[in-house]
């Protein structure tokens, strides 16, 4: 279908870009387009009708993967591909390269990007999970200023987050890893390149042969993205055996409430976390050093 | 589909009934809703509801069939039909004031019958939008009132306190009272894009909206993933074509 009428606006900076969603913003029906691969779906089946798009396909200051001492920013439009092709990100963040590059497909990765991922907050949407387990910042522009937000308190429900209408994601700080640290993205799907029924994205520091510190973030186990905080600290200070392993991923959908839908119960998400859980964290475990 | 929400009005029971019964004291309080005409028991006005990029907006009538001052329950019947789209939603709301010591709890059921593409939201996700909608509703109409001087002010900080309104959603689905009320907390706190004015009635059209799936609408198939309220039998004249190609 064609999507319905707009006005279009493509602003050359983060401050245009701001000043863009200032004006229009107001009235709260302008959007940010980004990659695209939501939005423009959205508009061709007419499930949204915004006055204006706030094009960021050429404004400077979103773009690219830089070190800052012992952090990677990455600007909000990095594409997918770039993102999980980028030498730096997989050096340091190698959890968030393995669950980009299970991304929808590589049409949409070559479009999609970190930061409209981010923004759009599906549920369902692989990186929210991995932001929250890296515990990432958001860096956020707003009128007249920069702000941060941590992950933990930027996604607040079902396609909704912290930003103000006529604010915009601008890069996401992500602490660079060392090598004692191991990751895996489990991810579970009907077919291959939807969106996944259940991930688990694991983050596992070892030290002298037992779990330091362990980091799982969970998609789609409600309407934002969890931290198994429970599996988290039944696993900190154990070895990780298969059967520690384990009974700490048993708890993983404690405090969770996962949608019920087409795709599977409640029920059915919770044993998915679980068995995802102990896989990731096992094969996390067996990466580190 | 039936939700369930509560809310907490700070004024007694014989209070809260009058202010909630005032079509032109709560509207404004509405989000994203504007009443274009009240006749009676009945009115008229839209109603319109976004989701991250999706939106949804309603025309429709809402009128009172039920005011039992005496039992404190009122009935609230709603229909509406999309205005960009072939949908429709109606909606039974039945409102019961519980007096607590200095304020009210409200509970809030509504039979929710929704078509078109909102109804594939499944009622895990109408029934955080519609909470959310009256959380914030429900705050405003806090906020009216305490700085209203026709109503007895707080005379001590711990009564201030004690009025704050506290909004839970109970669903029937199994999640938790706490969790939810925490996301409620949450939005309110930060406020979601847009809304603005509407009428307790419209809040329960306002459940009806939810959001669409567009998500999975990435192109192709995957526009099926997401059919939660596949049972919920609704029809679904839009989505014959897409179930077609389903895999």
């Amino acid at each position: 279908m064609i999507p319905p009428q707009f006005d279009y606006v493509r602003p050359r900076s983060v401050e245009e870009a701001v000043a863009a969603l200032g004006e229009h913003g107001r009235d709260g029906d302008a959007k940010v387009l980004a990659g695209g691969q939501s939005l423009l779906p959205v508009l061709r089946l007419r499930l949204g009708y915004p006055t204006v798009l706030v094009d960021l396909g050429r404004a400077a200051g979103f773009h690219g993967v830089r070190e800052e001492a012992d952090t990677l920013v990455i600007g909000a439009m990095t594409t997918h591909h770039e993102v999980m092709t980028s030498k730096l990100v997989r050096a340091h963040c190698g959890l968030l390269a393995e669950a980009t590059s299970t991304v929808a497909d590589p049409a949409v990765r070559h479009r999609g990007t970190f930061g409209g991922s981010l923004s759009h907050a599906d549920p369902a949407g692989d990186l929210p999970a991995v932001a929250r387990a890296f515990d990432a910042t958001m860096v956020v522009a707003g009128p007249g200023r920069l702000r941060t937000a941590p992950a933990s308190e930027f996604f607040l429900g079902h396609m909704t987050t912290a930003l103000e209408p006529e604010e915009v994601l601008v890069a996401v700080r992500l602490p660079k890893l060392g090598s004692d640290w191991g990751y895996r993205y489990e991810k579970f799907t009907r077919v291959a390149q939807s969106w996944a029924i259940v991930g688990v994205a694991a983050l596992v520091r070892r030290s002298n042969g037992v779990i330091a510190e362990a980091r799982i973030g969970l998609t789609n186990m409600g309407s934002t993205p969890e931290r198994a905080t429970a599996t988290e600290d039944a696993l900190t200070g154990r070895a990780p055996t298969d059967d520690a392993v384990a009974s700490a991923a048993a708890l993983a959908a404690e405090g969770t409430a996962p949608p019920s839908d087409l795709n599977g119960r409640a029920d059915y998400r919770e044993h998915l976390a679980r068995v995802l859980t102990r896989r990731a964290v096992l094969a996390a475990a067996m990466r580190t050093r | 589909m039936q939700l369930e929400h509560e809310f907490t009005v700070p004024v007694p029971a014989p209070d809260a009934w009058r202010v909630l019964l005032d079509l032109q004291r709560i509207a404004p309080c509405m989000p994203g809703a504007t009443i274009e005409r009240v006749e009676g028991d009945e009115f008229t006005g839209r109603i319109k509801v976004k989701l991250g990029p999706i939106m949804v907006s309603y025309y429709g009538t809402a009128r009172f069939v039920e005011k039992d001052e005496a039992g404190r329950r009122f009935v609230l019947e709603g229909n509406g039909r999309e205005t960009r789209g072939a949908g429709t939603a109606s909606a039974t709301i039945t409102g019961r004031l519980h007096e607590q010591q200095s304020s009210t709890r409200v509970t809030v059921t509504t039979d929710l019958d929704i078509t078109g593409k909102p109804a594939q939201f499944g009622r895990g996700v109408l029934a955080e939008v519609a909470a959310n909608l009256l959380d914030r509703f429900a705050t405003c109409l806090a906020d009216r009132i305490t700085a209203s001087p026709t109503t007895a002010t707080p005379a001590t900080e711990e009564q201030a306190a004690a009025q704050r309104v506290s909004v839970g959603g109970a669903q029937g689905d199994g999640r938790s009272m706490d969790s939810e009320a925490g996301t409620l907390d949450l939005i309110g706190t930060v406020g979601l894009p847009v809304l603005r004015r509407l009428t307790p009635a419209l809040a329960g059209l306002a459940a009806v909206l939810g959001w669409l799936v567009a998500r999975r609408a990435r192109s192709r198939v995957v526009v099926h993933v997401h059919l939660p309220a596949y049972e919920e039998r609704t029809r679904r004249p839009w989505l014959a074509g897409v179930r077609s190609r389903l895999p």
